[in-house]
């Protein structure tokens, strides 16, 4: 293969955040017409990089050469001129617009007098969709479409601006592994079609099938680039964490199973939109052992998980907590015995503009009850002691939780809920924007508690980490449990295509006894 | 738990101390606010210099003067808690203005219409005035916590029906024989009683610094307080706490009703000793800035009410002084919340501008991490 001269060239960048360095001398190079996808753990700063070159990030030294010709960008807008586009991993469009009013907007094609031309609007938007093969009609309405379908739109939206380097950021973090392919096949066209990809990912079987040269992210360095023939997936895991991956927790296995202490029967319940999101489902966790629910996004977890804390109304079904029936608040499920670390940190789990040691009194505030005053000064000195005893970083009890790293604030939350003495542990997306170290302490935290006796039910989107600690895996489709799976008996392809749907049943080889709890 | 957990830097954006970000926030807005202030008496042709002094030696200097101010920040204390605790929440009570017309009207009712000795009388006509001002509040109240109604609107809606409401009250149904638009006189057994001949400074005012002192005491030593904070700093986190935000957020905001009706009580039984129809000059509003520029601590309330019971003393005098109209005045006072309501939005911009700012797996706002295993 000759190598072309490259696109861009980012030589010896550097980017700090006050006294921490985020990007020491990152050197990168993209070719025209290559799918260069960049891998790391969380927190390795792939996406700190490429904010820094999409413009959304001054840099602090170094430089960027695009076609030869250093250049420094203020702004994304200064980089989208020069042709360079990113597709975002959490989605800027406008719900109530159409395919092709997003498209547009910004730079909006006008006629006489600026009026908005819409027309043309229309078919530059259906043109470019199908010249590379993309699906979207550009008079749908964004709200409406599938997760896949929004994704093209925003990838429509670079192309339409007329992106050569498109940054493609976690791109399969919400998609099927049937939108997965398709996303596969648009950016192959688009490489063919001359232009260059960058694939910003921590899946290494993804980066495998699909990228030409791979650099290799950690703690802020680019240790590695490689072209992807030589390349074995443990080579990559290890240049990336820099030892050995450790797969799974060291764990006994479960001992004797207790009574259900978490029982769902026939459970029904709609999302924001008013679909049916969890449809007939049943499931039981028991005392002892560690359940993790897999799926993928958007399937049904959220509305599930928010049913059983209190957070949502069920539109039918019963939910027992511990052999009780739920209440109406999350209040009345916590004095039942549930503890629950929620996947949404900042908006429900922690308070980010309160102190520390206000997190992690709330949900114990009873225990400091003196007739109508709260006893502070034990709420702190205990704040103090749970700060030390979970090793909750930089914490101090009168800092903000919002002044925390991703992985410390977990920490936080998981020191309140797993100290309150109840027996039905709920952890969703326990090592979401978590760094692996802690993400390893966090899951011998849950497999302590099982240990104890304790019911621990795992929601996460992160097949490694349902495999790492789960003794029972449930698989949710379309607000069902589609698979009930001993951990021992099944691997990460069975439960993948669980997740995608393509094996709703039981085909007639498949063990019945394994599906035994299906809703 | 483990030796090789990660050492994510902690973020330094956030002050280590909070309280003394705040005062100095309320400081630069006054220090903001004076300036403007200064150009704009430049502009109109006086000394600046000479204005502040007028407004100072006008309302600090000398007993009368000083009483005046006293007189003057009386009802801001009461407004300006009332607005404090509703905000400290997360609610946006700015109906204290039609609440406190509503508890001065009980008050003044009560007052006149029932005989008792003071040692019940007068504190039942406090208590007709916070039952005023908690009736007022409720509809607000209500529509915000169960239909989730923005309480705003509704407040801005109830003070003008206040207004209309105590005006047709006051000069139709229960007014007093003679040619002004007010309630019979009280009883001397509901008076507050004022200190000095000068001014109209009562035992309201010693009342209303004793509230101050015990919703201080409320906010940060008991279980309510506590519960009232996280609310107002993230009502879905207090709920998920365990928290009954419902039912918390409705004694607010009905407690806040309540004591903007002292407001008016302390007017009406201390100040004119009748209920006269539209007698405020806009408390309940200037409570809202005294409440901002108290950041919402009750023991600041009083030093942001004598800040405005001040300038509203000094103007007069400002106004015999010179050519310049005492709205000057009110305009320091607009310009001091303008500046306090700029920093409260760019702080809201900063944190929005910062979760837009960073998308994929490593957000810059959640500060970078890194892993300290190796190396």
């Amino acid at each position: 293969m000759s190598e072309p001269a490259p696109v861009i060239e980012m030589r010896n960048v550097v980017k700090r955040f006050g006294d921490f360095t985020a990007i020491h001398d990152a050197n990168i190079d993209l070719r025209p017409g290559e799918i260069h996808a960049l891998v790391g753990e969380n927190g390795a700063g792939k996406s700190t990089l490429m904010n820094v070159l999409y413009g959304l990030l001054p840099r602090s030294g170094g430089e960027v050469l695009l076609r030869g010709e250093p250049v420094d960008y203020g702004s994304p807008n200064e980089a989208i001129a020069a042709g360079i586009g990113m597709v975002p991993q959490h989605f800027k469009l406008a719900n109530s617009f159409t395919v092709a009013e997003n498209i547009i907007l910004g730079s909006e094609p006008t006629r006489g007098f600026n009026r908005l031309d819409r027309r043309r609007a229309a078919e530059e938007t259906a043109e470019i969709s199908r010249r590379f093969g993309l699906e979207v009609q550009p008079g749908d309405v964004v709200g409406d479409l599938a997760v896949g379908l929004r994704q093209q739109v925003e990838i429509l939206k670079t192309l339409y601006r007329k992106a050569e380097v498109l940054i493609f950021d976690e791109p399969t973090a919400v998609l099927t592994p049937q939108e997965t392919r398709e996303l596969f096949n648009t950016m192959r066209n688009l490489a063919a079609a001359g232009n260059t990809i960058v694939f910003i990912t921590h899946k290494l079987g993804e980066v495998l099938a699909v990228s030409d040269r791979i650099s290799v992210m950690k703690q802020g360095r680019i240790v590695a680039t490689l072209d992807n023939r030589d390349v074995t997936a443990q080579q990559i895991a290890a240049l990336m964490v820099g030892r050995s991956v450790i797969l799974r927790v060291d764990k006994a296995p479960p001992s004797e199973l207790g009574a259900p202490l978490l029982r769902i029967r026939d459970l029904c319940a709609r999302g924001e939109r008013g679909e049916v999101a969890v449809d007939n489902l049943s499931l039981d966790v028991r005392a002892g052992e560690i359940v993790g629910l897999a799926g993928v996004q958007g399937n049904g977890q959220d509305e599930l998980v928010e049913c059983i804390a209190g957070l949502r109304r069920r539109a039918s079904g019963d939910i027992e907590i511990c052999g009780k029936p739920t209440g109406r608040t999350p209040g009345d499920n916590r004095d039942l015995g549930l503890a629950y670390v929620p996947a949404d940190r900042a908006h429900v789990g922690l308070s980010l503009e309160s102190g520390l040691w206000e997190n992690l009194s709330i949900g114990h505030l009873e225990s400091f009850r003196w007739g109508p005053f709260m006893r502070t000064g034990a709420a702190r000195k205990r704040a103090g002691e749970l700060i030390e005893r979970f090793d909750v970083r930089g914490g101090e009890i009168d800092k903000f939780a919002g002044s925390l790293s991703g992985g410390n604030q977990q920490k936080v939350q998981i020191a309140r809920e797993l100290t309150r003495p109840a027996p039905l542990i709920i952890a969703e997306q326990p090592s979401q924007g978590v760094d692996i170290g802690a993400i390893e302490s966090i899951h011998r935290i849950l497999v302590e508690m099982r240990d104890a006796g304790r019911a621990v039910f795992v929601i996460s989107a992160d097949l490694d980490e349902i495999f790492s600690i789960s003794d029972r895996i449930l698989v949710i489709y379309r607000g069902r449990i589609v698979a009930d799976l001993a951990a021992e008996d099944t691997d990460q392809e069975e439960v993948g295509r669980y997740m995608g749907g393509l094996e709703d049943r039981p085909r007639d080889g498949a063990s019945p006894e394994r599906t035994a709890h299906v809703g | 738990m483990s030796a090789e957990v990660s050492v994510p830097p902690a973020r330094r954006s956030i002050t280590a101390s909070p309280i003394f970000g705040k005062i100095a926030a309320s400081l630069v807005a006054l220090f903001i606010s004076f300036l403007l202030g200064a150009l704009l008496v430049l502009a109109l042709g006086e000394s600046p210099l000479e204005v502040y002094g007028l407004l100072i030696s006008g309302s600090l200097v000398g007993m009368p003067n000083f009483l005046v101010t006293l007189q003057m920040m009386s009802p801001l204390i009461f407004t300006g808690l009332a607005v404090a605790i509703s905000f400290r929440a997360g609610l946006a009570n700015i109906g204290a203005e039609g609440q406190m017309l509503v508890g001065a009207l009980c008050a003044g009712y009560v007052g006149y219409a029932v005989e008792l000795p003071a040692l019940i009388h007068l504190p039942l006509c406090l208590l007709a005035a916070f039952v005023g001002g908690l009736v007022w509040a409720l509809l607000p109240a209500l529509l915000r916590v169960y239909l989730n109604v923005n309480e705003i609107v509704v407040c801005l809606m109830m003070n003008p029906i206040a207004l209309l409401l105590t005006g047709y009250l006051s000069t139709r149904v229960l007014k007093a024989p003679g040619p002004t638009n007010k309630l019979p006189d009280i009883q001397p057994t509901a008076e507050l009683s004022t200190f000095s001949l000068f001014s109209q400074a009562n035992t309201g005012l010693i009342f209303a610094l004793v509230l101050c002192l015990i919703f201080a005491v409320v906010n940060v030593r008991t279980m309510r307080g506590f519960e009232w904070q996280m609310i107002g700093k993230n009502a879905k986190f207090a709920y998920y706490g365990g928290v009954d935000v419902r039912r918390r957020a409705l004694t607010v905001f009905l407690v806040s009703g309540g004591i903007a009706g002292l407001a008016g009580a302390e007017q009406v039984l201390g100040q004119y000793r009748a209920y006269y129809d539209d007698f405020s000059p806009g408390y309940g509003f200037d409570g809202i800035a005294v409440a901002m520029l108290a950041q919402f601590n009750p023991l600041a309330v009083p030093l942001a009410a004598l800040l405005f019971g001040a300038l509203n003393g000094g103007s007069a005098v400002l106004q015999m002084m010179t050519g310049l109209s005492k709205h000057l005045v009110q305009v320091l006072q607009f310009i001091v919340v303008l500046v306090l309501a700029a920093k409260l939005s760019w702080d809201w911009l900063k944190l929005g501008r910062s979760q837009t700012a960073a998308p994929g797996s490593d957000p810059p706002a959640e500060g970078p991490h890194v892993t300290a295993g190796d190396r």
